[in-house]
């Protein structure tokens, strides 16, 4: 009898949501999570509220974590590598890795939804300065300060007078090699924005943006509420450099719907870095002998109308592991690719029956 | 060669023949790097009832390209919007004057940025504070003391009936209900060029055979311009002591001549406790017009203006046309910007009376740049139905050089030029007085 098992390497939204559907489908699922807890990067990263409903991060993925809790045939394994497979499509062999101990696991298929990693402002041509000025922050950095329900700029412990955010740090540079829109950027800075100002109403804040790209509700569940209801202030041209001036950041850049160059003193200044395709990712493409797109993210075949299969016959894709993805997206591609996980099992399943 | 300090004058923003040269005086082709966004002034503006939109731009320029002050100058919502953010104190700022509320950047704003509410919002401020160009200044004293912005005798209101030809009757001492209670308004009480306007009207009236009255002396502006402009105190004098007379008498209709007062009174009366049916003229006229006796065929080409408180503010650009087309011998040609995005003539939102201030910031005058325009469709008439239109193209006609080539003529003076044996080449043919002209004497 082949096995009638799905892997899900990664415990974010999207593996998350695969493997609850996958569950429920009636499939054998093991669940195989690199660090110690699920919940993917909203938790690893202290998300304080999600995109774009400011429901908070932890209570969301306790959600989602806690449907997996009574499924019948769904193990989770935290602190657990894939290190290795055997087999084709039905009739997989992953070599689990967990501390010093290994062991096998067989699978009919496997969903890799291994997510992504933020852009590290230190590399390449940055000049944000993010490791020479305690007050130049990521959008993680300050999803902690706002997980803590505060906003103090680090080298005084003071709220805020000015604050910006800096968009497309790490995305959309040829020169860095990251040539794409890491399309949720736009969205989470603003939303950042509404709550920096929540919390220090005083406070001005600013987004220096080349492209506003809020998709879809976005663009007034976010972007018009952050500008018309909180006075937000989005200026068109990106900061080129971030300079120490006395005990304020100088952001210099141009502000092109004026047509002049800027140099504003900001106390705090946020990064918006992008993604990349995470470690894990990239180690799973490796160890799964997947191949990547040329981006670096897990490739995919039939795009755009199929957003989940790969060219391995009998592994899928889901959420960011696969390219810049959004929730919504990540936990859509966690289900689809559950559904054609499962399609997978039962057709092995029925042709290992003996013809009758 | 030393250069006298005083005679220095360094200006934050300076628009020269339209172009704009806004710098530091000894470094003016150096863009001046922005070290600060104070949103002090935005912050204001957008807490202002009827200012909040300000904040809403997102700065897609679609205003820009529909902006009529940006034709001949360098001015546009989302200009504003970004200027504020930058520091520009609007309340004192000669930008605040420029927008004539003509409603074509709302027309196509995404996010509804409404400055037609945003600019008398913040020039109410600049009243209160003292901030007001003094030919607007003296527009509002002429309006409060004498009833009119032109600053004529209250008591001469009515006189120009007398030139009319016909009976016009005062509804005071016909002591009876009418069909249509005519405002009559100030620019065609007073108005020299208005004043024709206004006979030929009543003469159309009278052969209709229609029952109409005006208010006479007891009628006063109906400020809607002036509210705009920011004189909020002078509109709400001004619309308590009509709506209080007119609230006297009996009769069905409103008829206006000015569209100006037509959005007073559908949108800006109401409020105030004056609920009246109106109508402009141009849709009085339009379905009646087979009935006119128009034996005489003009033998022109005409292109009409679209009034913006007619047109966009108030959704009618057919009734004026059905009249235009109905009179023998027109044959009416179109303005490449008409209905909905035509050009503004300049006059509203206080433009009437800030012609000389604005001039300083625009290469040319609104009116100039629609009179090219009318020229350009080889008319021989450009046909208005607003007050305030007439004076203002015909001085526009004169300073482009088009006198002779062009003539001004509103819709009214046209169908009675149509019932008249006067020949089209004839009528009005020494050319109207200029603008501020004391009105003739018609005898006290």
């Amino acid at each position: 009898m082949p096995s009638d098992t799905v892997v899900v390497i990664g415990g974010g939204p999207a593996g998350l949501t695969a493997a609850r559907a996958a569950a429920e489908l009636g499939a054998a699922v093991v669940v195989v999570e690199a660090r110690e807890r699920l919940g993917g990067t909203p938790i690893s990263s202290n998300y304080a509220a999600l995109t774009p409903d400011f429901r908070p991060a932890d209570e969301a993925m306790a959600e989602m974590v806690a449907a997996l809790e009574g499924l019948p045939r769904c193990t989770v394994r935290t602190s657990t590598r894939v290190t290795a497979r055997e087999g084709d499509a039905g009739a997989f062999r992953l070599t689990l890795a967990s501390g010093d101990t290994t062991d096998a696991v067989e699978a009919a298929a496997v969903i890799l939804a291994t997510g992504f990693d933020h852009f590290d402002p230190g590399r390449e041509t940055q000049m944000y300065g993010y490791y020479e000025y305690e007050d130049v922050l990521t959008l993680q950095d300050l999803e902690a300060q706002l997980k803590e329900h505060r906003v103090t700029v680090p080298s005084t412990g003071r709220a805020p007078e000015h604050l910006c955010f800096i968009q497309c740090v790490g995305s959309r540079d040829r020169r860095i090699g990251n040539t794409w829109c890491s399309k949720v950027c736009c969205g989470v800075a603003t939303k950042e924005a509404i709550e920096v100002k929540r919390l220090v109403p005083s406070c001005k804040v600013f987004v220096f943006y080349i492209d506003m790209r809020m998709y879809g509700f976005w663009e007034d569940q976010i972007y018009w509420k952050a500008q018309e209801e909180h006075g937000v202030n989005f200026i068109r041209g990106i900061v080129t450099e971030v300079i120490r001036r006395g005990d304020k950041l100088i952001v210099k850049g141009e502000d092109t719907t004026m047509g002049r160059p800027v140099e504003a003193p900001m106390d705090m200044v946020v990064l918006s870095v992008g993604m990349e395709p995470s470690k894990g990712t990239i180690e799973m493409a490796r160890v799964l002998d997947v191949p990547r797109e040329s981006h670096g993210f897990i490739a995919t075949v039939g795009a755009p109308l199929d957003t989940v299969s790969t060219p391995v016959a009998g592994i899928f894709v889901a959420g960011a592991a696969a390219g810049p993805k959004d929730l919504e997206d990540s936990v859509s591609m966690g289900g689809l690719a559950a559904a054609k996980a499962v399609a997978l099992v039962r057709r092995h399943a029925a042709a290992a029956l003996p013809v009758a | 060669m030393s250069v006298e300090p005083g005679r220095i004058h360094e200006h934050e923003h300076w628009v020269q023949d339209g172009v704009d040269i806004s710098g530091h005086w000894n470094r003016m082709f150096d863009p001046r790097t922005i070290d600060e966004y104070p949103l002090d002034i935005l912050e204001r503006i957008t807490g202002l009832p009827g200012g909040e939109s300000l904040g809403w731009c997102y700065q897609c320029g679609k205003c820009t390209a529909v902006c009529p002050v940006d034709h001949v100058g360098d001015y546009s919502p989302r200009k504003i919007f970004r200027k504020v953010q930058l520091g520009m104190n609007l309340f004192d700022d000669p930008d605040l004057w420029l927008c004539t509320t003509c409603m074509n950047c709302l027309r196509v704003c995404p996010k509804g940025v409404n400055m037609i509410e945003i600019m008398p919002a913040v020039r109410e401020q600049a009243v209160l504070e003292g901030n007001v160009p003094a030919e607007l200044l003296t527009a509002f004293e002429n309006t409060m003391r004498h009833g009119n912005p032109l600053g004529e005798p209250q008591r001469k209101r009515a006189d120009w009936a007398r030139g009319a030809g016909v009976p016009v009757p005062v509804i005071k001492g016909l002591g009876r209900r009418v069909d249509l209670l005519w405002f009559v308004e100030c620019y065609p009480a007073y108005h020299p060029r208005g004043r024709d306007a206004s006979q030929a009207l009543a003469r159309i009236l009278t052969a209709l055979e229609l029952d109409f009255a005006i208010l006479g002396v007891e009628e006063r502006c109906v400020a809607d311009s002036q509210r705009l402009a920011g004189e909020t105190g002078v509109f709400e004098a001004m619309a308590e002591h009509n709506i209080g007379v007119m609230q006297r008498y009996e009769f069905d209709r409103v008829l206006v001549t000015d569209p100006h007062a037509y959005n007073a009174f559908l949108k800006e009366y109401p409020k105030l406790g004056g609920s009246f049916e109106t109508i402009h003229y141009s849709q009085l006229l339009a379905p009646l017009m087979e009935r006119l006796p128009m034996g005489n065929s003009l033998g022109l080409r005409v292109t009409f203006h679209d009034p913006c408180y007619l047109g966009r503010r108030n959704g009618e650009y057919d009734a004026p046309r059905r009249c235009l087309e109905a009179i023998p011998g027109v044959e009416l040609t179109e303005m490449m910007r008409c209905r909905a995005n035509g050009y503004c003539c300049g006059g509203g939102g206080g433009g009437m009376w800030l012609d000389g201030t604005n001039s300083e910031h625009m290469s040319e005058r609104l009116s100039e740049r629609r009179v090219r325009e009318a020229v350009e469709t080889g008319a021989d008439v450009l046909a208005v139905c607003c007050p305030f239109e007439v004076s203002r193209f015909e001085d526009a006609v004169k300073s482009t050089g088009n006198a002779g080539r062009l003539r001004v003529l509103d819709i009214a003076e046209l169908i009675d030029m149509a019932m008249t044996s006067e020949s089209a080449g004839e009528a009005q043919g020494g050319g109207p007085p200029p603008m501020g002209a004391s009105a003739p004497e018609q005898g006290e």
